[in-house]
């Protein structure tokens, strides 16, 4: 089936005009892909899923990016290899209107440019609104559903019933905030039991996480159990718990996971971890490249799954192929 | 200068010294050119595609360096006088929030071109404050450049992150920043890289052809015989963070105005490179040395190599050795030059 699809992705690169090749004949895509930057595990992951993809579809794939996340440093690398000119650019934009002209730029080249993981302008593509409607397409984790699948694992851990808080970085941020949309729609729906009290926003600060944490609690002494909507709201929250000596009983749920998250999962600091796929984003990111390349229609926005972990489950492979690579 | 005499009057290795005052004199050009020589072939062998003849790239690193030379030129004024300024990444970033901010506190009261003058002038003026301030630490209580300046980048970080409740404060009608951040003068030269251009011409007029220079070299090489001759040399270093200050404000602006938003955080990247790059350009850490052109050809080599190795496909994460290198081996032949040249003298104060 695989080989099926390979070697129909490479008939009808063979077939099609390359829009971006110029006078130049060649026998394959170029697909780049630039991460919002080079030395995180996330994306990382996310390089080594896209090169995955890329062989198996025979595509020509290149990774270009920033050690920081900062446009600064993304948008000279951006326009560097527009002016290389692949036929496709999959991009994680480092800011929502930074990125705007210099993808339009990409655009204007005849290059094809979808995002991933991040967006441009508010994330809804070609719905004709918005001055960053034009990339072809967002793959990303839906986070909605990874709040969800957060909310029915930590209602499972509480026994359906209970307090409940979700620890969270700073309203405004799309992501964390659909995490926690997800999350309390989870809770209203399966959960009735359960009481959801007022988030406590900790601006990225486990301290301070790890501080509201003891403040709830000594308002709450019969607080089941906490959300952390990433890994440092998780971490804080975790720590605070433990401060109070209350490990073990007091189940904490995260999002995101690192190669520590085997070690915190293990030693009890957290209790449930939602994994990403940054390596399913990748190999849809060139699937989808390879896709529009070839004339096909591509989806405007393409969701990717989650894995739940936990101390149980983390050794079994199936479950430890989904921490995030080095 | 006394660099020529005494490698002329030099004895023991006359020869030795010449070449090397021509080497470390040409060295960060020489080492452009091989630079630039190096991406051009490896592009036309590699890949068929040329490198230096593209404009896009021009273009793309002209604006880079544009950000990171502002950045330089101030360094540069505050590095020759013997001190340093760590603040001025998020002097930048403070500057292109406020520019935002400013820009949509008054854009609906007086249309997008007057507000654009308006944040555009709030944030120079705002930009003035920690300059201000950091003179005031380093030459009148004596506090070391390295500390006070330390202190107002966090300063200025906390400001930055607040003006824009996050990192990011989009400009709401971009109708005009569009317009001007991606003018360009006959059709060629961005707009903002000749902004830069006649900002930087001035700072090296004042460096390198009046009083205002020669004392500020005089203070990088004795504060205390700088002092002596009449010098006031405690004003003096007060106006170079104010100078450099403003600089950076004016990096901050431009940013803002060519992507639409002021990002808090957008001369973070920057404030290291722009060290390398006035060391690269031949100036001493120590003072009294240092050339604005020198940081322009050391900005150019740092803003190039990005660039370049992107453009040619090379893996991201060698970067960063590239860069240390360059930096390591800048260092070493100005070091040598000293050596060679005369005991004790200029650049070992």
């Amino acid at each position: 089936m695989k080989k099926t699809f390979a070697a129909f992705a490479l008939a009808a690169g063979a077939a099609l005009f390359q829009p971006a090749g110029g006078a130049v004949a060649q026998d394959s895509f170029s697909v780049t892909l630039i991460p919002g930057l080079t030395t995180d595990a996330f994306y990382i992951t996310m390089r080594k899923g896209a090169e995955a993809a890329a062989e198996k579809m025979g595509v020509d794939f290149s990774f270009q990016g920033a050690p920081n996340f900062n446009p600064t440093e993304q948008i000279p690398v951006l326009e560097a290899v527009i002016a290389q000119g692949p036929d496709a650019i999959l991009i994680a934009p480092t800011d929502k209107t930074q990125l705007i002209e210099p993808l339009r730029q990409a655009v204007n080249a005849g290059i094809l440019v979808l995002t991933v993981d991040t967006f441009i302008d508010d994330g809804s593509y070609q719905d004709g609104s918005g001055a960053g409607d034009f990339p072809l397409s967002l793959i990303s984790s839906d986070n909605v559903l990874g709040g969800r699948m957060a909310g029915r694992a930590l209602c499972d851990a509480i026994g359906g019933s209970g307090k409940v808080f979700v620890s969270n970085v700073n309203p405004g941020i799309s992501t964390t905030d659909q995490r926690e949309e997800g999350f309390k729609l989870e809770m209203a729906a399966s959960c009735p039991g359960a009481e959801v009290l007022d988030t406590q926003f900790n601006e990225n600060d486990s301290a301070i996480a790890a501080t509201q944490l003891q403040a709830v609690l000594a308002r709450e002494p019969d607080l089941a159990g906490v959300f952390g909507a990433n890994l440092f709201s998780a971490i804080g929250t975790a720590d605070g718990v433990r401060a109070a000596g209350k490990s073990g009983e007091i189940p904490v749920a995260t999002f995101d996971a690192p190669q520590r998250i085997v070690e915190d999962l293990k030693s009890g600091l957290v209790n449930i971890a939602i994994a990403q796929h940054p390596a399913e984003i990748g190999w849809f990111g060139v699937a989808a490249a390879v896709a529009a390349l070839s004339g096909q229609s591509v989806p405007t926005a393409i969701g990717t799954g989650f894995t739940i972990m936990t101390p149980e489950n983390i050794d079994d492979p199936a479950v430890a192929a989904f921490v995030y690579s080095d | 200068m006394s660099t020529e005499e005494s490698a002329s009057r030099g004895d023991s290795i006359p020869r030795g010294a010449a070449v090397l005052e021509f080497i470390s004199n040409a060295w960060p050009w020489l080492f452009f050119l091989f630079l630039l020589t190096v991406f051009e072939m490896w592009g036309r062998v590699g890949f068929g595609q040329s490198f230096v003849t593209n404009p896009f790239v021009l273009k793309s690193i002209a604006v880079a360096a544009s950000f990171a030379l502002l950045l330089a030129a101030g360094q540069t004024l505050v590095i020759i006088s013997g001190g340093i300024d760590l603040s001025l990444a998020f002097t930048m970033g403070l500057a292109a929030v406020v520019t935002a901010f400013g820009m949509n506190m008054a854009s609906p009261h007086v249309g997008p071109i007057l507000s654009f003058f308006f944040g555009a002038s709030l944030a120079l003026m705002v930009s003035f404050i920690p300059g201000f301030i950091n003179g005031f630490l380093v030459a009148h209580l004596h506090v070391p450049a390295f500390i006070a300046t330390l202190g107002f980048f966090g300063i200025n970080r906390s400001a930055a992150f607040i003006f824009a409740g996050g990192v990011d404060e989009p400009i709401a009608d971009r109708t005009v920043v569009s317009v001007i951040g991606y003018y360009e003068v006959f059709g060629v030269v961005p707009l903002l890289v000749v902004v830069t251009a006649v900002a930087v011409l001035g700072v090296h007029y004042v460096l390198s052809q009046t009083r205002y220079g020669q004392y500020t070299y005089a203070i990088g090489g004795s504060m205390e015989a700088a002092s002596r001759a009449g010098v006031n040399v405690r004003r003096h270093i007060w106006s170079l963070y104010v100078f450099a200050s403003l600089l950076a404000g004016l990096a901050g602006v431009l940013h803002a105005t060519r992507f639409g938003s002021g990002r808090a955080d957008s001369g973070e990247p920057l404030l290291l490179s722009a060290v390398a790059a006035v060391v690269v350009g031949g100036a001493s850490l120590f003072g009294g040395r240092g050339t604005i052109i020198g940081a322009l050809i050391g900005t150019l080599i740092i803003a190039t190599i990005p660039s370049g190795l992107s453009f040619l496909r090379v893996n991201p994460f060698f970067q960063f050795g590239v860069e240390g290198v360059i930096i390591i081996v800048s260092v070493l032949i100005y070091m040598s030059r000293d050596r060679f040249n005369w005991g004790g003298g200029r650049g070992q104060t």
